[in-house]
């Protein structure tokens, strides 16, 4: 029944941003999402969280969900949580605590989603004060590699550094994980578990391989951005 | 001197200035900048008449021709591509046609200001449309006359009498002197004006005495222009005298057989376009000078044209507007004016009028359209129907883009991108608006259901942003180029709307396989034949109503306008004009003979004169329409009343009902209060003041002493305004200059905003030398000294008084105690008193000395009055006699009582109570600088105290349900708080409605399948519905749609809007840039917007804080307390797992068992996507509930 909508040409992607205040998510968001055009940006408006993107030649209509400002409505958490499809973990690269905080966020999107692969990328902002780095490209990534192998980036809202290139990713994450869904459910109209456990198998070894490709490129990316 | 527009800096004090007229040809200098710098099509507000034009012909009744003198400055308000401008003649205020090529640019920089000020004086007083009339009120638009004078003063070292210049040169002083006598004149006019203003509350001022009034006003200004030019031209005789150029001499000896007329034009059309006649004036000028050079002396002609071959190459003319350009299309520029100047019948025509009208139509039918959306369900045909309004609207709006891009091809370029963006999205719309019909059809029901209607609702919110964007592009290019007239035939774009209908009937048969192949049939709605509007491929463009070229009128300035034009000259005239007619004619044979007739009654009809100025001696004011002047009527009139009551009736922003206004006043008043009694002072200073010291003096003083007056130093050019005259951006000493405007009650928005949120942009410290600063500067310009430092004093005194912060403050008082001892003492010993006795205050005091009510702005004692009568009799609390006992005997220690006991209405006013009473006394400063996110130190308390207690109200909520073994116990609690939340929406109360949907929505509850087993579908029901009012999606659409406009008593959710003001402050700069000056860039001034929408949004939540009328009962509100102490006592942390494992606990994972929510969201992608990542959960959960210790239990 979803099959009709979802095959026209653009989709529409629930994103959600999370992180402990004060780490840039919000500028991050406002950097993503602003048109150069418009000359004052005002967030109280429907459209303010939208924006198309193209990811690998799809056309893509992003909402994002921000929770910046009420990190201390803790119980709203999984309000958010609950329609993001894929999410932005933010911290800042001055702040040890801030990547603390993320492990909290991420098991709380798991056990929501009950999904140990929900499509997350791991973001350290800031990137611009390297002189203020409390938390090293080499410590986040290995991070960002315990908790499944989430791509990590380094990102600049001040400078507009990376700035698509998370969300792009977070969609690409999404549309694959979109498209095995698909395979997999057929393959679960025949044989259950087995099938689809194999599937699955498959699914996450094709992810990490990709995703140490990016892992890579991403390092060349930030050394020269950075 | 045609070339002098590209090099605006240098203008004034350049030896072969633009402004001599005749104009000396181009200097070729000039023209090598031109080339290094593109130039850009720009629409010139201003001509000066090169070469006089005296018309000999008859003038045919319907039009009206000015003869032109040389050297006369003429006010353009469009410009027709035959060449004619429809322009005001400054010297004598007629209006009416006169031939551009006649004309050149003028804009010396000098003058610049001063020229940016007539316009904005004559949009504003011109305009019948001047409905706030506080703009008589406040004088502003003198004040940009004023500076726009001080300005050119400056720039030509005149400012002073004693200064060389004015000394050494005769003719100079007297213009000066003139100059400044003029201004004076308008100022005394001006101030008679505000008499009628203020006047009208007692005594209705006389419509007509108040239009001359304003007539006479717009004489003066332009007298005043006519002067400065006069005094440019002067200082620039001057220099020359002092500086002879040997080229002034040839240049004047080749002016003599090669005057640069009409020809001019035509030739260069001639030889580097297709023979379009059409021009603009930018292109006519610029060409000219091509062809001027072509003509001219050999030395000059070596250089132009090796200038003219080498842009030709590069950019195909001089000019910026390339010659290719289709200008056929465009008749005529306007100029964009701020605001309405021109009638609103002949606005219609103009493009930007027609871009405004159909972006409206569009958003008026997508925004029915997306409504009835969101209803359950709607058929085919009405959905059809909207879908085809929609796509039209759309479809007119995308036809004026396309008129502007053909108008000019740089604006194409600009404006590719978002209208290919809104083409597509229309396109989209239309596409699945197919779909979906076409689903529905083989369903063979005719009813759309709202599960389909997302890829719709996409589409058309698509739409509305797509054309949001290319609207602002668009009228970005507008301001640019100059408006135009412009007449749209509808015409389609490619998008058959038709076909939309037809399609579910070809349908039904042929193709239900696939949402993506389409059969030929319905091609022409299938996006790929859709194709983005290339410009090549592009449908015709409407046709427009073509001034016809080849029409008598225009061809006046052939008949060699003065006789000693030589008869080299006479004879490229006319050639040129036949040509370019023929060409014409080829060109639009098909057309033009059909409708020629028509066409020429088209033609240049003056334009219906808002002004009744004809000529200086007999325009007669009474020619007025007496609708235009009961509109001016009523406007003073209600102007005057706010302006008496000094904001307190608070008319400004129904967002923001601002006591700050009141404030003011009384801050303004306590002025007058007897310890003051050495000053008498005025709180509404005004013109008026002026004319009271200048009728005391002799008549020989009263223009020197004027020039003081009018000379004062200003910052005003520092300010950037937004069309609506709110003041969006300015250097600190322009705002603080705004602050203590002299003549002015300043804007209570503006006031309150500075209060609140200078510390963002300012230092403390900074703001307070600032003042001081004004303080001291003030004292050049003795007539407006008093009331301007009298202002100082009460924005000191109401920083002091009402917005003191000791903390981040305090080193201020090292500028204002000194200031209050010495400079302020001294002038206003009273006042300096006062302020330092404030000074000394508050150090010492905690809190504002003068509490501004409450949490000041949303609450006015009128408008609480206004929403809750103070009479109304409180609702009686629904507690009975044995609830009250059983909360006594908890309280000596008997049972604990649970919710179940108490009915749900009164368990919701409570919390409402509750969670008010913070609300409440949240301080604006808390919502400032991010301050209630800083992990410690937070000065945010009110603000930490709600978050806190909406997520202690989630725990409670979990934790009174998950206290019971028993399932059917847990929905039974369930239930009530379904019932508790449905109560509290009821009573407005939203923040706690969020509260316990938040947790009735928790993994952790949404889990106990089996309990909700066992609530009944009615509550559920109820809970989904409660759950789509707090939906986060789409921003909050849903609950801002509730809040907006919402009357109090109402205590909204403050998430959104600590979103807001986070988003405010992330995604707007810190500076704007105010447009440069020629080639330089424009100097960053604070961007004043952001910190207007910051206060704002606080508004927004100061409307809400207006307490309930509702009897508290103490007895629950110290159980309910006690229960949020117990739950936050009992975990102290980590209570989300902690809550979790205990869910775990009651209802043990079930494996294989794919989770479905039992209140799903209201979005249908949600939906869907959750049951996606459900067929994950099982084999998911299945490993988890191995691992997890818990489980094992």
């Amino acid at each position: 029944m979803s099959g009709r909508t979802r095959t026209s040409q653009r989709r529409d992607f629930n994103i959600v941003v999370l992180g402990a205040g004060g780490v840039g998510k919000s500028c991050l968001t406002a950097q993503f999402v602003q048109n150069v055009w418009i000359e004052s940006y005002d967030p109280t408006i429907e459209d303010s969280y939208r924006k198309p993107i193209d990811v690998d030649g799809r056309q893509c209509m992003l909402e994002i969900l921000d929770t910046a400002g009420t990190e201390q409505f803790t119980a709203m958490r999984e309000l958010y949580m609950k329609t993001g499809q894929g999410f932005l973990l933010v911290f800042s690269i001055t702040s040890q605590s801030s990547l603390n905080e993320l492990a909290e966020l991420r098991e709380q999107i798991i056990r929501i989603k009950d999904d140990d692969n929900v499509p997350i990328v791991i973001v350290g902002n800031k990137s611009d004060l390297e002189e203020g780095r409390v938390i090293s490209r080499s410590k986040a990534f290995s991070v960002s590699q315990s908790w499944g192998n989430a791509p990590y980036y380094e990102t600049s809202a001040r400078r507009r550094a990376n700035v698509d290139e998370v969300f792009i990713d977070l969609c690409r994450q999404i549309i694959r994980k979109d498209n095995s869904i698909h395979s997999s459910r057929e393959e679960e109209h025949f044989g259950r578990r087995e099938d689809h456990h194999r599937h699955r198998h498959g699914h996450h070894v094709h992810i990490s391989r990709k995703k140490g490709e990016n892992g890579q490129r991403r390092k060349r990316n930030g050394c020269t951005i950075l | 001197m045609s070339s002098k527009s590209s090099i605006r800096t240098g203008g004034s004090t350049n030896s072969h200035s633009q402004i001599t007229p005749p104009a000396t040809p181009n200097g070729s200098q000039e023209d090598l900048n031109q080339q290094m710098e593109p130039p850009h099509p720009v629409f010139h507000n201003f001509l000066r008449a090169f070469y006089p034009f005296h018309p000999t012909y008859a003038i045919s009744d319907s039009t009206v021709t000015l003869p032109l003198n040389e050297g006369d400055v003429i006010l353009v308000h469009s410009i027709h591509t035959n060449g004619w401008a429809d322009g005001t003649l400054l010297v004598s205020g007629a209006r009416g046609w006169l031939p551009t090529n006649y004309c050149e640019a003028y804009d010396p920089d000098s003058m610049r200001n001063l020229l940016k000020a007539l316009l904005n004086f004559w949009d504003l007083l011109r305009s019948g449309l001047t409905t706030d009339s506080e703009v008589f009120g406040n004088q502003e638009f003198m004040r940009g006359i004023i500076a726009g004078v001080r300005y050119l003063l400056e720039k030509s070292n005149c400012l002073t009498r004693e200064s060389a210049m004015v000394q050494s040169n005769d003719g100079l002083r007297r213009n000066r002197k003139a100059l400044l006598s003029d201004l004076s004149s308008l100022v005394k006019t001006a101030k008679r004006l505000q008499e009628y203003t203020a006047g009208a509350g007692q005594m209705v001022a006389d419509p007509d005495d108040v239009n001359n009034t304003i007539d006479e006003m717009i004489l003066k200004a332009f007298k005043i222009v006519i002067r400065g030019v006069r005094f440019l031209d002067v200082l620039e005789d001057d220099i020359r005298s002092h500086h002879p150029v040997h080229r002034v001499m040839a240049t004047v000896a080749e002016e003599v057989y090669n005057p640069p007329t009409p020809p001019a034009d035509s030739t260069s059309f001639d030889g580097s376009q297709h023979g379009d006649p059409a021009c603009d004036a930018i292109s006519r000028r610029s060409s000219r000078s091509s062809a001027s050079a072509v003509s001219g002396s050999q030395s000059f002609k070596r250089m132009s044209s090796a200038y003219s071959s080498n842009t030709s190459s590069a950019r195909p003319v001089s000019m910026t507007r390339p010659a290719s350009v289709h200008m056929k299309r465009q008749s005529v520029s306007h100029r964009l004016s701020l605001t309405a100047s021109i009638p609103a019948a002949q606005r219609q025509n103009l493009v930007s009028e027609r871009l405004n009208a159909s972006h409206d139509t569009f958003l008026s039918f997508l925004g029915s359209f997306i409504g009835r959306l969101h209803l359950q369900s709607q058929s085919a045909a009405e959905l059809l129907l909207s879908v085809r309004q929609s796509v039209t609207a759309g479809r007119e709006l995308l036809v004026v883009v396309e008129a502007i891009c053909a108008h000019d091809r740089q604006s194409a370029e600009a404006l590719e991108a978002s209208r290919n963006a809104m083409y597509d999205r229309i396109n989209k719309l239309v596409v699945s608006a197919r779909d979906i019909i076409k689903s529905s059809s083989i369903e063979d029901e005719d009813v759309v259901i709202p599960q389909q209607n997302g890829g719709l609702l996409m589409a058309a919110t698509g739409c509305v942003k797509a054309a949001g964007e290319c609207v602002a592009k668009t009228k970005f290019v507008i301001e640019r180029i100059g408006d135009f007239e412009f007449e749209a035939q509808s015409e389609g774009l490619g998008i058959d709307v038709a076909s939309i209908g037809a399609t579910p009937v070809n349908r039904e048969t042929p193709t239900e396989d696939s949402s993506l192949t389409k059969p030929s049939k319905e091609a022409e709605v299938e996006p790929a034949s859709l194709p983005p509007p290339e410009p090549a491929s592009r449908p015709p463009p409407p046709p427009l109503i073509i001034p016809s070229y080849e029409k008598p009128l225009p061809e006046v300035p052939l008949s060699s306008p003065s006789p000693n034009i030589g008869a080299t000259n006479s004879h490229l005239l006319p050639k040129g004009t036949e040509s370019t007619a023929q060409h014409e004619t080829a060109e639009s044979a098909t057309t033009d003979s059909s409708n020629e007739a028509s066409r020429r009654s088209l033609l240049p009809p003056l334009p219906k004169m808002t002004s009744p100025l004809l000529t200086s001696d007999d325009y007669s004011p009474s020619e007025n329409s007496s609708a235009h002047d009961s509109e001016f009527q009523s406007s003073f009139r209600s102007g005057s009343i706010a302006i008496s009551s000094s904001g307190t009736s608070s008319t400004y922003l129904s967002g923001m009902r601002d006591s700050e206004s009141s404030m003011l006043s009384q801050a303004s008043t306590r002025a007058t209060t007897p310890d003051l009694s050495v000053y008498v002072p005025r709180t509404q200073p005004s013109l008026s003041d002026l004319s009271v010291s200048g009728s005391q003096l002799t008549l020989a003083d009263e223009v020197d002493e004027g020039e003081s007056k009018m000379l004062e130093k200003t910052f005003a050019h520092e300010l950037l305004h937004n069309k609506e005259g709110q003041i969006t951006g300015g250097t600190l000493p322009a705002l603080v200059e705004r602050l203590t405007t002299h003549d002015s009650t300043p804007d209570a928005m503006f006031v309150s905003t500075f209060y609140l949120t200078f510390r963002l942009f300012v230092t403390p410290v900074d703001l307070a030398k600032a003042l001081v600063e004004r303080f001291d500067y003030v004292a050049e310009s003795p007539h407006i000294a008093g009331p301007v430092r009298l202002r100082v004093y009460n924005v000191f005194k109401g920083w002091l008084e009402s917005h003191w912060r000791d903390i981040s403050d305090h080193q201020a008082l090292s500028v204002i105690e000194p200031f209050a001892m010495e400079k302020l003492g001294k002038v206003l010993p009273g006042a300096g008193k006062r302020l330092l006795e404030l000074a000394q205050k508050v150090t010492s005091t905690d809190g504002p000395l003068v509490p501004r009510l409450v949490s000041s702005m949303g609450k006015t004692s009128t408008s609480i009055a206004q929403y809750i009568p103070a009479d109304t009799p409180l609702p009686p609390s629904y507690m009975s006699k044995s609830q009250i006992s059983v909360l006594r005997n908890w309280k000596m220690g008997g049972s604990n009582p649970t919710i179940l006991d108490f009915d749900p209405l009164e368990l919701a006013r409570q919390l409402t109570i509750k969670e008010m009473n913070i609300f409440c006394s949240i301080m604006p400063e808390e919502l400032l600088g991010s301050e209630w996110t800083k992990r410690s130190g937070s000065n945010a308390t009110n603000v930490r105290a709600m978050s806190t207690l909406s997520t202690d109200l989630s725990n409670l909520v979990a934790d009174t349900i998950l206290q019971y073994e028993d399932a059917k116990k847990r929905a039974v609690i369930i239930k009530h708080w379904i019932k508790i939340a449905h109560k509290c929406i009821e009573l407005n109360n939203y923040d706690s409605l969020m509260a316990i949907i938040c947790s009735l929505n928790s993994s952790t509850i949404v889990r106990l399948k089996r309990t909700w087993d066992m609530v009944s579908q009615r509550r559920k029901d109820m809970l989904r519905g409660l759950q789509a009012i707090v939906e986060p999606d789409k921003n909050y659409a849903v609950l801002r749609r509730r809040l907006h406009d919402h009357v109090p008593p109402c205590l909204p959710f403050v998430g959104t809007y600590l979103t807001d003001l986070t988003f405010v402050d992330a995604g707007n700069p810190a500076t704007k840039q105010l447009p440069g000056v020629g080639d330089s860039e424009g100097m960053h001034v604070i961007n004043f917007d952001k910190h207007t929408r910051t206060a704002k949004i606080i508004g927004e939540l100061q409307r809400f804080q207006i307490p309930y009328r509702l009897t508290e009962v103490h007895e629950l509100q110290e159980w309910i307390q006690a229960q949020i102490v117990r739950v936050k006592s009992s975990s102290e942390h980590e209570n989300v797992q902690q809550y979790y494992r205990k869910s775990l606990l009651l209802e043990p994972r079930e494996t294989m068992h794919a989770r479905t929510s039992p209140v799903e969201g209201s979005n249908p992608f949600s939906t869907t996507q959750n049951q996606k990542f459900d067929i994950f959960g099982w084999t998911h959960s299945r490993e988890k509930a191995q691992s997890a210790p818990t489980s094992t239990i």
